[in-house]
């Protein structure tokens, strides 16, 4: 059924999403949109539940195991009837290239195999799969050679190509990043900006790799199968205390001790061990904080080595939402055992 | 215990008129091969199927024949012309004893059986126990042709096509990953899953026809059409694959495949009643023999090729029951396959 509140350009459409599996509650009352065109970056530790969402997305689930209002390309996943015109509409590339590519075949059959279950024109695949491996700079001497001599950056792209060979509206990536050394990670996420500006395409990541956010038009925060946060990762870095800012503080023989200390100074909010002797610390009314900040520092007789300052990144961001919640948790717990032992 | 007795069927040409040599006058004393009938009925080594009077029924023979042929019956016993007035002028009876060669191994078992009906047919007529039995073999490879050659190809072609049928296909579902993406395109999984029996249907034409060449170009002795040969191939070839492709829906892993293969290949074997006769095991197992697949190629082939038998028959249809069972089962087993990605 479509919905009439969504504009034409919503992709992805989710409203109090929960899945269930048997006693297991995997995904807790999640609503999101995706616009057409937009990278979202779905990000959480392992067990999240960012799986699950790609897999209802992907009509990988059925019906009796979740509840809620999805819609994918405007056709809900519910139906059965749907899935076919979903999966026409959707691209995926997993996070294995083995389970997207014939690794004895190369990748002109790769590509060939995957367009016919489209019912695409193969001469028609070939030209658009050049065109793709041309953007994705798949060498043209591979083409021709079996997939499992490829370097693993070719095999990743050549499983990007693959993905979007049908022109999807959407293209679901599991974990793009995970497996790639570290030096081609940004050339991955490079490649899926340009795509994306090139072909319009909707992009929909699934990452533990938090660097994945820096291309991201929207970033969605999920733990223990709730979503924390859904908006641009510039107005998430925003809502941080001083929009952000931050002290980088390195300090002689850091412990705990001298951790707790300074977080007795009044206007601090977050204080965050980000390495064996540095600290980055948040606070209110950065501006004028900061000295005062430094003078309770040598008030204290603490050791500092250095200080700068800088804006926090996405990195530090997710860092501090998790622990929040984290200790919001810890806190209920407590409360929560602490009405256990007052109860007669 | 005795074994189960041989089907066999009497055609009769002894004369029903006598001629007394002495005074030209006729009269009905041919009744020695009435008498053998009874014989033959009374032995509990042979199940008279039907008697045939050949000087009645002129086509008596080939109607015979062609009850073996079908494989209703494993001996003809043949009364020869003047089988009465030989016994009863004192000359040694004859009898002549066509039995089913194909099965080698039964030759012996089905001539004793012959020699047990003449022994019965001696005592209860008090005649001199002198009798020959002229011994055929019907369906025997010619002398210009290896008789040995002929009899392998059987094993071996039953053997081979059902084994790499089975090999080729024993993981073609297991351990091909990207199945669980091609999922998530509208291809359906029937349609993955027919796509692979139609590949493997194929590749088994394209084997069966250089296997048939090859066979006729060594020299096989061929009764039946090429056709109804490679037909038998085929079927039993599609067998294997049914059994492939089962065992790949139904394993986790390559392991348990690989497993599952070798278990259910030695069954096949054992129970294929080539090293041990069919009717030798106990009931539960016989069914078990009946069903599988190895039990019907031998005969099928043996029946095409010394024979001349047509493909279309009972082992023909029971492989193809059974190749239809399994390619059911596999789909199911498919379509409830879990994959994720």
């Amino acid at each position: 059924m479509e919905n009439p509140d969504i504009s034409n350009n919503t992709m992805v459409l989710v409203e109090n999403l929960d899945v269930v599996f048997g006693n297991k509650h995997i995904v807790h009352d999640v609503s999101f949109s995706v616009e057409e065109g937009e990278i979202i970056g779905m990000f959480g530790i392992s067990g999240a539940g960012k799986t699950t969402i790609i897999r209802v997305l992907t009509c990988q689930i059925e019906k009796k195991n979740w509840n809620g209002n999805v819609l994918v390309t405007g056709l809900s996943p519910s139906k059965r009837g749907n899935h076919s015109k979903i999966l026409s509409n959707i691209g995926y590339v997993p996070q294995l290239e083995l389970l997207n590519l014939y690794f004895e075949l190369d990748p002109i059959v790769n590509v060939e195999i995957f367009t016919s279950t489209y019912g695409m024109d193969k001469k028609k695949a070939i030209i658009t799969a050049e065109k793709l491996f041309n953007i994705l700079d798949i060498p043209k001497d591979t083409w021709k050679k079996r997939v499992k001599r490829m370097s693993g950056g070719e095999k990743k792209r050549l499983s990007m190509a693959i993905g979007l060979i049908h022109h999807p509206k959407v293209l679901f990536l599991d974990e793009p990043t995970t497996g790639v050394d570290a030096s081609k990670r940004y050339d991955i996420l490079s490649y899926l900006k340009k795509l994306n500006q090139q072909l319009n395409t909707t992009m929909f990541i699934i990452t533990h790799d938090l660097e994945a956010a820096l291309i991201c038009d929207k970033s969605a925060i999920l733990r223990e199968g709730k979503l924390l946060e859904f908006d641009t990762p510039q107005n998430l870095i925003n809502s941080l205390p001083s929009r952000g800012l931050v002290a980088r503080i390195s300090i002689e023989n850091l412990n705990q001790e001298i951790i707790k200390t300074i977080q007795k100074y009044p206007s601090i909010e977050k204080v965050l061990r980000v390495g064996n002797e540095t600290i980055e610390v948040l606070m209110e009314d950065f501006e004028d904080n900061l000295p005062k900040l430094m003078k309770f520092l040598f008030e204290n007789e603490l050791k500092v080595y250095s200080m700068s300052r800088d804006v926090a990144n996405f990195r530090r961001y997710f860092q501090i939402r998790i622990q929040e919640e984290e200790e919001k948790e810890n806190r209920k717990n407590r409360s929560e055992l602490m009405n256990e032992g007052d109860s007669p | 215990m005795l074994p189960d007795p041989i089907d066999c069927v009497v055609v009769s040409y002894d004369s029903n008129t006598f001629i007394e040599e002495n005074n030209f006058t006729e009269s009905n004393r041919d009744d020695y091969n009435l008498k053998y009938v009874e014989a033959v009925n009374s032995s509990k080594l042979l199940n008279l199927v039907q008697f045939f009077n050949a000087t009645e029924e002129i086509y008596a023979m080939e109607t015979a024949r062609s009850y073996m042929v079908s494989k209703r019956i494993k001996i003809i016993i043949a009364i020869p012309v003047d089988f009465s007035e030989l016994i009863i002028w004192g000359y040694p009876g004859l009898i002549d004893c066509i039995t089913d060669s194909s099965d080698i191994q039964k030759i012996q078992v089905n001539i004793n059986a012959v020699y047990d009906s003449i022994k019965i047919f001696v005592s209860q007529n008090n005649l001199t126990p002198q009798f020959e039995l002229n011994g055929f073999e019907e369906f025997t490879i010619p002398e210009n042709y290896s008789s040995g050659y002929n009899n392998t190809i059987v094993l071996v072609l039953s053997f081979m096509i059902i084994g790499v049928g089975m090999v080729s296909t024993i993981l073609i579902i297991v351990q091909e990953k990207p199945i669980a993406r091609l999922l998530l395109t509208p291809v359906k999984r029937m349609e993955i899953l027919l796509a692979k029996y139609i590949t493997y249907i194929s590749i088994l034409i394209v084997q069966n026809i250089s296997l048939v060449m090859t066979a006729l170009s060594f020299g096989l002795y061929l009764v039946g059409t090429v056709f109804d040969l490679f037909l038998a191939l085929f079927i039993l070839g599609f067998a294997g694959l049914a059994i492939g492709i089962f065992i790949s829906t139904l394993s986790k892993t390559k392991t348990q495949a690989n497993q599952l293969f070798f278990a259910t290949f030695l069954v096949l074997i054992l129970l294929s009643g080539i090293f041990i006769p069919i009717e030798a095991m106990p009931i539960y197992l016989q069914a078990i023999a009946y069903v599988l697949p190895l039990s019907h190629g031998s005969p099928l082939i043996t029946g095409i090729i010394t024979k001349g038998k047509s493909v279309f028959g009972f082992d023909f249809f029971s492989l193809l029951g059974v190749s239809v069972v399994l390619v059911v089962l596999s789909f199911i087993l498919f379509q409830r396959r879990k994959y994720e990605v």
